[in-house]
């Protein structure tokens, strides 16, 4: 019935070698979020104006609704649920917590991994930096105010510490 | 609807497998434009060619004066280059405006040119280091200037199974670069209209200026009778807006008068006094 061919891939999915077959014209987004069930990963506007589906490929922030699942192919893939260790919280979200930056919750998933991607480059950004990693990222409840506080807030508490879970 | 995908490993096989499959082939760069057109429908039957991973297609390097830029590079991967900022500012300024910084990771500067949407943000500024683009196919290579290339909006002239692999800059170390659009907000924004500028002033006078408009016309392109206006000036402010003048009429009897016309002609002519203002001679 489907005459299109599919492509297996394998990749790092938070920390674990996943495999998977995919079609040509899928997206990352759909493989993650429908078919491996990670639902921290939001499909807001679908065309890469909203941020909601950032995930993190090689330590760079993507929207995953704008790049090919078999693109994955070989990549380290972070999304929100392998944000979280065994101990607890990361320390972005434990930030987001505390300075009230979330409200609907529907960006955070994606707001959290545009700042992991930027600490990891960064250490600890600028206030400009920040709010300019997050250009990408819409939020229509807070603000953003909260979300910059937070993540300056996290920065601070994860330098120089191990961020050794990749 | 897209029928199959290959991720060859060298360019070779990226043009071999082109020149195979068209004209059903498709090659895919960041995707950051063809996701888009994919989800509205817009794509008939094809099969995907991933180039973005080929080391061929990242060349940077100044070679006999001429910078060379390759055209898989991410517009992030330029906005870092210190070759690039010291050789190509306005390519360095309009990479780093581009979408967001999601977009700007993958995004390619030779997917921004191959898609030629009249509001491309790289393009204007590759006018005005004078580009010339090289493609290859599996039939040999070509290099054309880039005006050549610019067939109309959303129409690049690659013959089929062709791919840009690079473009080559005019060295523009010391000169004085910008880049600036105005968008309906500040992040993210489509161009509404955007200005690439270059120049170099010799004695307070300018002795070399190239300016590219983008969003105004069907393709961008140079805006000569500004920058004829301003050549060998010593600019006072009232020279400026002789010159943003001069562009917007430029640019009417390119595009013909349009709904946006009233709205564009006054646009255009303050975004190039407020982009040029720091030539005049007080200016910093």
């Amino acid at each position: 019935m489907n005459p299109e061919e599919k492509i297996r891939i394998s990749f790092r999915l938070n920390g674990r070698e996943v495999e998977a077959h995919v079609l040509p014209g899928e997206t990352a987004l759909h493989l993650l979020r429908e078919r491996l069930g990670l639902r921290g990963v939001k499909e807001g506007c679908g065309i890469g104006e909203c941020g909601a589906c950032t995930i993190v490929v090689d330590k760079k922030a993507v929207n995953s609704c704008l790049m090919l699942a078999a693109q994955l192919h070989g990549c380290e893939v972070l999304t929100v649920e392998g944000l979280e260790s065994p101990v607890g919280l990361h320390p972005l979200q434990e930030a987001f917590l505390e300075h009230d930056a979330i409200q609907c919750g529907y960006c955070t998933p994606g707001m959290l991994l545009s700042a992991y991607a930027l600490i990891v480059s960064r250490g600890v950004p600028t206030r400009e930096e920040i709010v300019r990693a997050l250009a990408g990222n819409l939020c229509r409840c807070t603000g953003y105010h909260q979300i910059v506080d937070a993540v300056q807030d996290a920065a601070r508490r994860m330098a120089g510490k191990e961020e050794g879970r990749w | 609807m897209v029928k199959g995908y290959s991720r060859p490993r060298s360019l070779d096989e990226a043009l071999e497998m082109l020149a195979r499959l068209t004209p059903r082939a498709l090659p895919i760069a960041g995707g950051t434009d063809l996701l888009v057109d994919l989800r509205e429908g817009r794509l008939g039957e094809c099969h995907l060619v991933d180039i973005s991973r080929l080391e061929e297609l990242k060349v940077l390097e100044k070679r006999s004066g001429k910078i060379r830029v390759g055209a898989g590079l991410t517009f992030s991967e330029v906005e870092r280059s210190g070759l690039l900022r010291e050789c190509a500012p306005v390519l360095v300024k309009a990479s780093s405006q581009v979408g967001s910084l999601q977009i700007r990771n993958v995004g390619t500067i030779g997917g921004n040119v191959a898609h030629c949407s009249p509001a491309a943000d790289t393009i204007p500024a590759l006018l005005v280091h004078r580009a010339k683009v090289v493609l290859r196919s599996s039939n040999g290579s070509r290099e054309v200037a880039l005006e050549a290339l610019l067939g109309g909006p959303y129409k690049a002239l690659l013959a089929p199974g062709e791919l840009i692999t690079e473009f080559v800059l005019e060295d523009a170390s010391h000169m004085w670069g910008e880049f600036s659009k105005i968008g309906r907000r500040r992040e993210l924004a489509i161009a509404r209209l955007s200005l690439a500028a270059l120049a170099r002033k010799e004695d307070g006078r300018i002795g070399e200026l190239y300016l590219a408009l983008g969003a105004g016309t069907p393709v961008p392109r140079r805006m000569e009778s500004a920058e004829r206006a301003l050549l060998g000036k010593r600019p006072q402010e009232g020279d400026l807006w002789e010159a943003g003048w001069l562009m917007a009429q430029e640019m009417v009897s390119v595009s013909g008068p349009r709904p946006s016309t009233h709205y564009k002609e006054k646009a255009a002519c303050g975004l190039l006094v407020r982009t040029l203002l720091p030539l005049l001679e007080d200016g910093s």
